[in-house]
């Protein structure tokens, strides 16, 4: 059957991301039930879905910031597997691999700009000094910060302290980006900034999964779009197919309600 | 009052000599027990039981006994247990264990109140267990634990008067002893006061001005 599909579709590569029968519960209450996700390189897949449906545990589990219960991660062919002990060192392959970004920046307030961007270069990828802050300056520049540099993130409006984690989980080189809400927090005006700073690394071939709640990102920059619920993924495939004629219920009453706002 | 320059004229020398005494035994005490208060920060909640219980224990004792009481044990309690120590070295020790028992906790205070965000952001980003804490957790637990670790410096200097129960030379003791023999107990008990006035003072400024300097960028 796999082997169909490759001669099928030419341009099929070894997908970047592999998650495969993710299960995940606190206590007794189940939070993922049996997730499995693809994602080809080079493509954006963005995750909706209603409140509790799961999505930012999907996304954690990816880089083991949360231990899922069972299944399987291959993420750049690191391989996790939930059942069995990870060692510190491909964890470590595994987040090199997956840069983050998160609602709420999660910068280091007592560092300046270009600080936070140079000393995972150096802690991580073992970078000199000079290595890692010519290098967080030319992503700075290529997010409108090179100004910022010497200020500190408190300094910052909201939507550059945004761009400013996306340089310091770019500058590590990672084959893969995950966003978690990355403009929730901010406000619209701004949240523009941020949604133009993540459509130009699409167009630069970035793979990326991005969980959000702008519909108009989701319909323009994506090209799968995935819906959870409830824990599972509920329906997927090309963004317009499924905001036009969403095969689900639960799809379409998600939809509603946030187009509706 | 002339009675009070008299006496801080002719005896200042020797009281500023017990001033230097109580200088260097809370110095002393502040530059082994922090350390050790660090140590420990860690301790009471480490996954290593043998650490664990020690720090716990060391923690639990220092904050729960008086100062005199841990500063009479090491003098004159050690002995039976043919340890002897001089009486300076076991203030020190007694001063120091205060020292790393208070501190520990406004340490492990401080580092519970960096945001977990953080911690998370260090770790999405591949950073180490241990590069974490030196870049991210200790930098700025201590700096938030600092305003608090100086307000316990200068109660420290304080509690150092209490050396003078096992023959320190400190201030304290120094002014005891002029009262002894002179029964100008006021005037050299207010001189005395007023020492120690002249370095809590200040320092107390210091500490209010680093809290303010320290939350700059927050
Ligand atoms: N650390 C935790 N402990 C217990 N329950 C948790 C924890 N983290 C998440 N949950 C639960 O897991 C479920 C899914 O949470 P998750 O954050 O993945 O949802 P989400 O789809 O990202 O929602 P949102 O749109 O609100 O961010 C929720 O019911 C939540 O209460
Ligand atoms: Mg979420």
């Amino acid at each position: 059957m796999e082997q169909l599909m490759i001669e099928l579709n030419p341009q099929t590569t070894q997908p970047v991301v592999q998650v495969k029968n993710l299960a995940k519960a606190y206590g007794s209450n189940v939070v993922l039930r049996d997730v499995s996700l693809s994602v080809a390189e080079g493509s954006v897949t963005a995750m909706i879905g209603p409140s509790g449906a799961g999505k930012s545990t999907v996304l954690r589990c990816m880089n083991l910031l949360e231990q899922p219960d069972s299944g399987e991660i291959v993420i750049d062919g690191h391989c996790i597997n939930a059942g069995k002990k990870t060692s510190p060192k491909s964890l470590a392959a595994l987040r090199r691999s997956a840069g983050m970004v998160f609602q709420h920046f999660n910068l280091f307030p007592h560092m300046t700009v270009l600080r936070n961007v140079s000393l995972p270069q150096e802690r991580v990828l073992g970078c000199s000094r000079e290595q890692a802050n010519e290098k967080s300056m030319e992503l700075l520049k290529r997010m409108g910060l090179a100004d910022k540099a010497d200020q500190y993130p408190s300094r910052c409006s909201g939507g550059q302290q945004q761009r400013i984690a996306i340089a310091r989980a770019l500058a590590l080189g990672p084959r893969v980006m995950l966003f978690d809400e990355p403009t929730s927090a901010l406000d619209p005006e701004v949240g523009v900034e941020v949604l133009e700073v993540m459509k130009e690394l699409a167009s630069t071939g970035m793979t990326m999964v991005v969980v959000t709640h702008e519909m108009a990102f989701a319909e323009n920059v994506a090209d799968e779009l995935v819906v959870m619920a409830d824990g599972g993924i509920i329906e997927k495939g090309h963004p317009g197919q499924i905001l036009k004629d969403p095969q689900h219920e639960r799809t379409r009453r998600f939809l509603r309600a946030v187009l509706e706002r | 009052m002339n009675n009070l320059v008299d006496v801080a004229i002719e005896y200042g020398p020797t009281l500023l000599g017990g001033l230097k005494v109580s200088l260097t035994l809370t110095i002393l005490s502040l530059a082994l027990g922090l350390p050790i208060g660090l140590l420990f920060s860690f301790g009471v909640t480490a996954k290593n039981k043998a650490f664990r219980y020690i720090s716990v224990f060391f923690v639990e004792v220092g904050r729960g006994a008086p100062a005199l009481v841990l500063l009479q044990l090491m003098y004159y309690g050690l002995p039976n247990a043919n340890l002897t120590l001089s009486s300076m070295a076991s203030a020190c020790l007694a001063l120091t264990w205060t020292t790393a028992a208070y501190s520990a906790e406004l340490i492990r205070g401080g580092m519970q109140s960096v945001p977990s965000g953080e911690i998370e952001g260090s770790h999405a980003l591949g950073m180490s267990y241990r590069d974490c804490l030196r870049f991210v957790v200790i930098p700025q637990g201590l700096r938030i634990a600092l305003p608090s670790l100086m307000g316990f410096a200068v109660l420290l200097f304080q509690a150092t008067s209490l050396a003078y129960s096992v023959a320190v030379p400190e201030l304290m003791s120094q002014a005891y002893s002029i009262g002894s023999s002179t029964f100008q107990y006021l005037p050299v008990f207010i001189v005395a006061g007023l020492l120690y006035a002249a370095i809590s003072i200040p320092a107390t400024w210091l500490s209010v001005g680093a809290e303010r300097l320290l939350s700059r960028h927050l």
